[in-house]
């Protein structure tokens, strides 16, 4: 164990906090589709990975910047989760017993298509600032870094703000809460289901974009951010947003740390430690509800 | 309710057969070959005649996907090519030669499963060996249990060679441990006033990696420098931001790192964002693809070391007139070090083959370790382990090409100090 300067400390800090938001990000769509449809999408990584393709298409063919692509993405991962749940999850029978699987396989499938489309080949974004950093009070803010930290909370508050405001929201909620007595109050908790898996699904285009910018990817990597964005919404909660920002921040912060006072691999010892106890002393996660089986 | 269930059974049939169609990475054992390329059981006889006798097929299991999979099809590409001549110049002991390439995901045990197969169920003649020592340590015990012969063209590391196997051949020109004396001599070399005081070595965990940087830190810190760090991270990290903040702050003359090509690059643009500019720099894979480091890194490329084994300009007999086959059937692109070493591999069996007139790999075995070799890498001999015995060289990028700038007897140019800032 090193014991790491001051500098060292607040520089790691602040890599731990801006990586922090983009892990948010990419589990926010996990947390709200689990929270309303009891669904665990297995293939959200592979969501993640392939956002991050389409966002690299867009850059080495015409020259978008890849968080201008986001405007492009995102709707068009909204229709594709749209599809896909209303016409493929809502056929299966169980779907709290049976989505893991379902979404599993999915999610191989995925891999493999994109391993034909693209080989694996690593890929990732650069454009023109990849390497630049703002220097502020002597601590560098890697600029990717920085930009996906901000889009990533925008993105954030958004949904918050339509979950809070907005009657949509409110039927989200509703329905997150008890599906049943929803539609006993005259919402279409089919409507809402396809709805926010899609919404959910297109934050994973834009946490693609953010990621490709960030790390190099190929259509395997979809597995290791599949268990990261796991990891952080059962600690944050499942279903609560404002719990996934704190459980990434926290994930974030805890990797960075750990790389630096004693080497990068106890990074995911340390976080999943962290989890444990957690769960222990509070099984909902930090601010997820309890959740009841209903007899 | 039937119809239901009928809906589910069709979705998850047609999710498997698209997943078993599709071959996933890691998930099967079927042979499977790059998107565009033919299927991979290649090299069928020249049709200009029917021949007279069957194929000699020679099998091998490549890391065509995942974590090595850059060097590992530019191995596979090298194997490809030197059948390829050996064919049309009418086969080995007048056989055509039949390359079965299988994909093992870079995965030790998919490649253990791979020459298990080759020579019980495809009944190859002869085997040839994978990309990297990693791979090579599980399969030569499987080649060694069949009596196969293992010439093998990416594996170096001490542990290939200190557990008593005599049927293993690494057809570089020096082990892991020694390929970085070049780099070392010149670094030590280096007049008082500039020379660096001190170096942190930063590597992945892999036997070779380790290897090469391990004995490099020796050499360096015989020499009189410091060594202020020493960290080896998971083989698959992707995010080095908080060592590269680790590093900068406390900035050594001198980075040494032991890298496969993924993370030579994402160690350089963590350097780069945490604003660390060392006067010199040395990875052990990476710099040395020409392609794929200089369309990732562009001008951060320049004056960065590595050791390397073979360069395309060289004119050590055969070399010429691979690099000249080399383009005819692959284009004018610049050739990595691997296919060089895998074609080697090739030269070594047919030269052997061709010693004793026979397939016989116990025979063949004797033969590899008495005979001299004569390989694009220049004179090959072998000690009792399949140590090969011979000097590496050490490589510069300079002006966005890779340029040899030691050991004396294959300098092109004086090698350029301090690095410029990346």
């Amino acid at each position: 164990m090193t014991i790491p300067s001051f500098h060292l400390f607040v520089q790691t800090l602040i890599l731990g906090l801006l990586v922090g938001g983009v892990y948010a990000l990419m589990a926010s769509g996990l947390t709200l589709i689990f929270g309303v449809m009891r669904v665990i999408n297995v293939a959200h990584g592979a969501f993640l990975i392939l956002g991050a393709y389409l966002t690299y298409e867009l850059f080495q063919n015409f020259q978008i910047d890849p968080i201008a692509s986001i405007l492009i993405t995102m709707p068009v991962f909204f229709v594709i989760g749209w599809i896909l749940q209303r016409y493929m999850l809502s056929r299966i029978a169980n779907p709290e017993k049976t989505s893991v699987l379902v979404t599993f396989s999915l999610a191989l499938v995925m891999e493999g298509l994109l391993g034909i489309i693209f080989q694996t080949t690593a890929r990732s974004v650069t454009p023109s600032y990849t390497s630049e950093a703002l220097m502020f009070a002597t601590y560098r803010f890697p600029v990717t870094r920085l930009i996906g930290f901000g889009v990533a909370l925008l993105i954030i508050l958004l949904l918050y703000l339509i979950l809070q405001y907005t009657n949509l929201g409110r039927a989200i909620r509703a329905t997150t809460q008890d599906p049943r007595a929803a539609q006993l109050m005259g919402i279409n908790t089919s409507m809402i289901s396809a709805f926010t898996f899609a919404l959910g699904v297109s934050t994973a285009a834009a946490g693609g974009s953010l990621l490709s910018i960030i790390y190099s990817f190929n259509p395997s990597s979809q597995a290791d951010w599949i268990g990261r964005t796991l990891s952080i919404i059962v600690l944050g909660g499942m279903g609560s947003i404002p719990g996934a920002l704190i459980a990434a921040l926290i994930l974030g912060v805890m990797e960075q740390m750990t790389a630096i006072v004693i080497t990068l691999y106890w990074s995911p010892i340390v976080f999943y430690f962290f989890l444990f106890f957690t769960l222990i002393i509070r099984p909902q996660g930090l601010m997820g509800e309890i959740i009841r089986e209903k007899g | 309710m039937k119809s239901k269930i009928w809906n589910l059974m069709i979705s998850i049939a047609v999710a498997a057969l698209l997943i078993t169609a599709c071959g996933g990475a890691a998930t099967t054992q079927a042979p499977t070959a790059p998107a565009t390329d033919a299927p991979v059981v290649t090299e069928a006889p020249v049709a200009t005649e029917a021949p007279a006798e069957p194929p000699i097929k020679i099998g091998a299991s490549l890391p065509l996907t995942g974590d090595f999979s850059d060097p590992g099809t530019a191995a596979e590409k090298g194997y490809k090519l030197w059948a390829d001549v050996v064919n049309k110049s009418g086969g080995l002991l007048g056989r055509q030669v039949e390359l079965v390439i299988y994909d093992n995901a870079s995965n030790p045990d998919t490649a253990v499963a791979d020459y298990e197969r080759l020579i019980t169920e495809d009944k190859v003649d002869l085997v040839v060996g994978p990309f990297s020592s990693k791979l090579v340590i599980p399969t030569s015990e499987v080649a060694a249990k069949y009596g196969y012969a293992f010439p093998e063209p990416a594996g170096g590391a001490e542990h290939v060679f200190d557990r008593g196997l005599t049927n293993i051949f690494f057809a570089q020109p020096a082990p892991s441990s020694e390929q970085s004396i070049p780099f070392a001599e010149f670094i030590l070399g280096l007049p008082e006033d500039s020379r660096p005081k001190t170096f942190a070595v930063i590597t992945g965990d892999d036997p070779f990696s380790i290897s090469v940087v391990d004995s490099t830190a020796k050499l360096l810190t015989d020499g009189g420098m410091t060594m202020v760090l020493r960290e080896v991270y998971p083989a698959d990290t992707k995010d080095f931001s908080s060592l590269a903040a680790k590093v900068a702050d406390l900035d050594p003359d001198l980075i040494v790192g032991g890298t496969q090509f993924e993370d030579s690059v994402g160690q350089i643009k963590a350097y780069q964002q945490a604003g660390y500019q060392p006067r010199g720099a040395m990875f052990t894979t990476g710099p040395s693809l020409p392609k794929e480091f200089d369309e990732a890194l562009g001008a951060a490329t320049e004056g960065i070391f590595a050791p390397i084994s073979w360069f395309e300009e060289s004119t050590i007999e055969t070399n010429p007139e691979f690099v000249q086959a080399y383009h005819a059937m692959y284009g004018a692109d610049p050739i990595a070090e691997d296919s060089a070493n895998s074609f080697t591999v090739g030269q070594i069996v047919q030269q052997a083959v061709e010693n004793i007139q026979s397939l016989d790999n116990t025979l063949l075995i004797e033969e590899m370790h008495k005979a001299t070799f004569t390989t694009v890498v220049g004179p090959l001999s072998f000690d009792e382990v399949g140590r090969p015995k011979g000097s590496f060289m050490v490589l510069q990028w300079q002006g966005g090409k890779i340029v040899i700038v030691g050991p004396d007897f294959a300098r092109q140019v004086d090698a350029i100090w301090p690095k410029p800032n990346w």
